[in-house]
């Protein structure tokens, strides 16, 4: 029973953490219909980057993580203004490809830049660890679990009251009815994913604090699509929903079930649910079923 | 079109040719000759590039009948190679069954591990179909990881080909039997192209609904697509593996699967030609980025550590968005226009 609790406590605030991740893909597929591919090398290359400004520099986190965010601000920029908007219009299979493109290149950059890709992430708070009932954990994974949800509280609120929020919202819905509106719609894109890279970035150095820095960021960040397809994917409560249900099926079944089966269960469980997800319910839980004319 | 000046066709066999003119014929024995001479004045490493090139271009032809011809985004290539290569190696390993008995095998395996995860495609597409190939990828990785047939994470040794007496233990020998495969591949999937189910493929890519409506069945031809791209991924695996003569997993990472989307999209999606010459152009790079970044390396000392590891995928990554943004339609495209060029030349028109 021990374990349980504990299987639960790590895997709930994990799955707060893959949230975010879904949070960062939903916010540029509701916006341009683009599938971002990329997150996982987008998680990857600002985790690094962080570990870049805070430990190998030197900063203190204060200084370290408003630089983190800027660099995702400018890294959300530069992928839709140079990648991106060229192709816009251009069939689903080029949107897709040219993500997948975007992480090759990011995930080479990182290895160039940081070729050892192994560290430890020193988070900012105490190492004594809590406890929770009988379980323990870090305080990174409390910490994550407090941002995550505050950082959808925020955005929750973004969407729903700020003038850009509505028109990133209107956008989603009809991109021609908004364009005769007056809504500069490439600026809308480049927002989205300014936004995301932002969300994706704050989503890896949670994550790193947790589990430290490897090339497993990449999977972590893939692993996030079991979130979206789950929750839907053009649903931010779908991802909030479906986030814990992620990490508590990985923690909970990869703890009772890698007995029973092979080792490293835990990692390929949110891949067998995406497909079971397909199978049964295509478009998740929260999903808009997507119903199609000639 | 592309025929050259004052060819007509009277008949349908003439309209129906792949080689029209005496020129073609001329050309193509031509490069028969030149490719099943290449081990005579080839070394030993150029030869092992060739090989190479011969397998993925027989994996990039299954990718591009599923991807090019009928639209269904796989990003799980490596997996199904993966798929071939394991089940060839057991068999010739473990149960010491014959090479032929294990390549084909290693096909019909790849095929029905296709049709499995290419179920989902009935109900889904474009992203969601991609996220599930993704899945399938992790799923056999780990699959093969672990099951102790496999070896596991100690990998497995393969022995030679072979063909009743006939041992392929040699680069020369084997890249007889790799080419002639990819000769025999080349021709099914130019011929696929026009046959009834090619048609029905690029009729589904185009728009499903509305083929759905003129009578296609989705349900028969997509999972047929499935196979028929993971039958030559399995072939291609299985090449693979008696070549190298030792299968691990890590071989088969999600970074070559995403390669394999990038040679096709370089190559031209939905053409013969086009992942022959993505194939071309993606392996010759890496072999020259592995002459060149050293040498750079040895240049610029002040470079990060990373810098040969790194530049690589770097340059793939912008390499696939260049040609997606500048030339989607690929190498192929460009081919044909340097050829509609050529024949009017010199005149424009």
């Amino acid at each position: 029973m021990a374990e349980f609790l504990q299987y639960t406590v790590t895997g709930v605030t994990v799955g707060m953490v893959y949230a975010l991740i879904g949070l960062s893909f939903a916010l540029i597929w509701k916006s341009s219909g683009v599938a971002n591919l990329a997150l996982g090398g987008l998680v990857l290359i600002f985790s690094w980057f962080t570990y870049g400004m805070t430990v190998q520099i030197g900063l203190p986190y204060w200084l370290g993580l408003p630089l983190v965010i800027i660099f995702a601000l400018a890294v959300g920029w530069l992928i839709e203004r140079f990648a991106l908007r060229p192709l816009i219009a251009q069939p689903i299979l080029s949107l897709i490809t040219v993500t997948l493109g975007i992480f090759y290149f990011l995930e080479g950059l990182t290895v160039f830049i940081w070729p050892w890709m192994v560290d430890a992430l020193p988070p900012p708070f105490p190492p004594e660890p809590l406890h929770i009932g009988t379980a323990v954990v870090t305080q990174a994974y409390v910490w994550a679990a407090i941002v995550s949800l505050v950082l959808f509280g925020l955005l929750t609120l973004y969407f729903k009251y700020h003038k850009m929020g509505i028109a990133m919202r209107a956008t989603a819905d009809d991109q021609f009815a908004v364009q005769a509106c007056g809504i500069p719609v490439t600026r809308i894109f480049s927002t989205s994913w300014m936004f995301a890279c932002v969300v994706a970035a704050i989503a890896g150095v949670l994550i790193s604090w947790i589990g430290g820095l490897s090339m497993g960021l990449v999977e972590t960040g893939l692993k996030s699509f079991s979130v979206v397809i789950l929750g839907g994917l053009d649903s931010f409560i779908g991802c909030i929903v479906a986030g814990p249900i992620i990490g508590l099926a990985e923690n909970v079944g990869g703890g009772y079930l890698t007995p029973l089966t092979w080792a490293g269960l835990k990692g390929v469980i949110p891949y067998i649910i995406i497909i079971i997800v397909l199978f049964l319910k295509p478009y998740g839980l929260f999903g808009e079923v997507r119903i199609e004319r000639i | 079109m592309g025929l050259p000046c004052g060819t007509h066709n009277y008949t349908y066999a003439q309209d129906m040719a792949i080689m029209r003119t005496k020129t073609h014929w001329t050309l193509l024995i031509a490069l028969f000759i030149l490719l099943f001479t290449l081990p005579l004045y080839s070394g030993g490493y150029w030869l092992s590039v060739a090989n190479l090139i011969g397998i993925t271009v027989i994996a990039a032809i299954g990718l591009n009948i599923l991807t090019g011809y009928c639209g269904q985004l796989s990003i799980g290539h490596a997996g199904f190679i993966a798929v071939g290569a394991f089940t060839s190696a057991v068999l010739t390993n473990v149960f010491e069954l014959p090479f032929l008995v294990g390549l084909i095998s290693a096909g019909f395996m790849a095929g029905f591990v296709g049709l499995l995860f290419g179920i989902p495609s009935l109900k889904v597409k474009g992203f969601y179909l991609a996220i599930a190939t993704i899945a399938a990828q992790f799923i056999i990785l780990w699959v093969i990881n672990h099951m102790k047939i496999t070896g596991g994470f100690n990998g497995i040794a393969v022995p030679y080909a072979s063909i009743g007496g006939l041992v392929f233990d040699s680069e020369a020998s084997m890249f007889y039997l790799i080419m002639v495969i990819v000769v025999m591949c080349t021709f099914f999937a130019k011929n696929l192209a026009r046959t009834r189910i090619g048609r029905a493929f690029v009729a589904i890519r185009d728009n499903d609904l509305a083929a759905e409506v003129m009578g296609i069945t989705l349900f028969y031809y997509k999972l047929l697509a499935f196979f028929i791209g993971c039958f030559l991924a399995g072939i291609a695996g299985s090449l693979m593996a008696h070549w190298i003569g030792f299968m691990n997993a890590e071989q088969f990472s999600l970074m070559e699967s995403i390669l394999y989307i990038g040679i096709i999209i370089i190559g031209g999606l939905g053409t013969t030609l086009g992942p022959i010459l993505g194939v071309i152009f993606i392996r010759l790079l890496q072999q020259g980025m592995m002459f060149v970044a050293p040498t750079i390396e040895g240049i610029f000392p002040a470079l990060p550590a990373g810098f040969a590891t790194g530049i690589a995928p770097m340059l793939f990554g912008l390499i696939i968005i260049l040609f997606l943004i500048l030339e989607p339609r690929g190498l192929a495209h460009r081919w044909m226009l340097f050829k509609a060029a050529y024949r009017l030349w010199p005149f424009s028109y």
